[in-house]
Parts: C-alpha cells; sequence; structure tokens
C-alpha cells in the first residue's frame, strides 16, 4: 500500500507541476507565437500521463475505490491544478483512513 | 458466498448504473479512437507532433478497456466475498489479483533498520495516522 501510495504521488506532482508548465508558460508562449515549448512540453505530459494513469489506477484498486472516484483520480492527471487539489482530497479521504486502518495504532511500518 | 434463490452475481452488470458506466466505457473507447485517427490524418499532412499522439490515443482507448475489464472482475471478487470481507481479507485479496501493472506490492527487504528514508517515512505516517485518529476517527475510523 505505501509503496502504491508513493508512486501515486510522485506521479501526481511531477504530471501536475509539467502540466501547470504546459498550460501557464507554454500555452501564453505559443498564443505570442513560440510554439516550440508548448509542443515539447506536450509531448513530455502525453508520456508522464500514461504512467500516471497506471500508478493512479494501481492505486484506485488498492484503496478499493467506486468508479466516480477512480475515474475523477485519472482524469485529474489532464486538469491543470486539479491533480494537486485531487491529491490532497484522495489523502484525506481515501488514503489516510486506509493507511489507518492497516496500521492500527500507530506501530511502524515493518518491510 | 452466494445464497441460494438469490440473484446471480452478475445482475449488478446489468442495474442502470453499471449501464451507464458500460456507455461511458463504450462512447470513450470508440471517441479515442477516433481522436487517434483524427490525429493520425493531422500527421499524413505534415503536422509531426500529431505522431505522438496518434500513438497516444489507442493506448488510452486501451487502457480505458483493461480498466473496465479489471474493474467488473474486482466487484465480482467483493460481491462473491460478500461484502463483509474489509481490513485483513480485502488487502489479501487484492495483493492476490493478478495483474500487469505492479499493484502487487514489492518484496520487501528483510533489513530496514538502517534505511533512513523509511525511518522518516514512518515517522510521516504516525502523524498522518494520528491526524486521522483525531479528525477523522469517528466517520472513517470504522472502515
Amino acid at each position: 500500500m505505501h509503496a502504491a501510495v508513493l508512486r501515486y504521488r510522485v506521479m501526481a506532482y511531477i504530471t501536475g507541476v509539467v502540466l501547470m508548465v504546459l498550460c501557464f508558460v507554454g500555452i501564453p508562449l505559443q498564443i505570442a507565437g513560440h510554439p516550440a515549448v508548448a509542443n515539447d512540453v506536450g509531448v513530455v505530459h502525453g508520456i508522464l500521463y500514461i504512467i500516471y494513469i497506471i500508478v493512479a489506477y494501481a492505486l484506485a484498486r488498492r484503496l478499493r475505490l467506486t468508479i466516480g472516484p477512480t475515474v475523477l483520480l485519472l482524469l485529474a492527471g489532464t486538469i491543470p491544478v486539479l491533480t494537486f487539489v485531487v491529491e490532497r482530497w484522495m489523502t484525506r479521504r481515501y488514503i489516510n483512513p486506509a493507511l489507518g486502518a492497516a496500521e492500527p495504532a500507530a506501530q511502524p511500518v515493518s518491510r | 458466498m452466494e445464497t441460494p434463490g438469490a440473484a446471480p452475481v452478475w445482475r449488478f452488470l446489468i442495474t442502470p448504473r453499471w449501464l451507464g458506466w458500460h456507455l461511458l466505457m463504450v462512447v470513450s473507447f470508440w471517441g479515442m479512437l477516433w481522436l487517434g485517427d483524427w490525429q493520425l490524418h493531422r500527421a499524413l499532412t505534415g503536422n509531426g507532433l500529431s505522431w505522438a499522439y496518434t500513438f497516444e490515443w489507442p493506448l488510452f482507448a486501451g487502457f480505458a478497456v483493461v480498466f473496465w475489464a479489471k474493474t467488473i472482475r474486482d466487484e465480482f471478487r467483493i460481491k462473491r466475498g460478500g461484502g463483509q470481507v474489509l481490513a485483513e481479507a480485502g488487502a489479501a485479496a487484492a495483493a492476490d489479483l493478478p495483474d500487469g501493472f505492479g499493484t502487487r506490492q514489492v518484496e520487501e527487504p528483510a533489513d530496514d533498520a538502517g534505511d533512513e528514508e523509511l525511518t522518516r517515512y514512518n515517522a510521516y505516517l504516525a502523524r498522518l495516522n494520528a491526524e486521522v485518529n483525531s479528525t477523522h476517527g469517528k466517520r472513517h475510523g470504522s472502515k
């Protein structure tokens, strides 16, 4: 579980940052007539999003999410800022309770 | 366990809610294939960037089908398990799911006493756990 959460968090932050760069730097530059940044960052985000989707779906199964939250989680990688909002919401609503249930008395994780 | 005389487990697949999901899956699958085809045409007319999306959209369409199938299979497992399986049985079932997407917990090394990262992560988890127990314990603790 912890490994799945960690993988998801890493990918959420990386994908989220790249997406923000794309939307708030690349797109304005493209409109201003310099499409190179948007093109390159766009392709990078495309590749990262593929990994994000796999990792996020793996986490969704671990957490036994219903379909609605799962779809939201997967789409969060395509909407700027929402990636971070969803990550916080997932942590509060699903990840922490799941980890709390797995580790009843704040015991250290043994691995 | 399946109760004799009860509705077959697969019946959940034809509830309105699930029919909606099936429809969404079909629409998004064909929609993504269509987008891939559109990008292919753009690529063939000289838009080099479109080659990346030409391959990406069908990949996403494939993901939709795989996730849809896995979700249904999980649902069967949950329903056949009787619904009372939560903490332990649920975790065991999740670990048993044969899949190719790395959901399986990696085998952990036995010797981790000197693992600084783990120590910090444990402290972090303990703090999170304390937070959850103090703020969300009543709402989520029973799960």
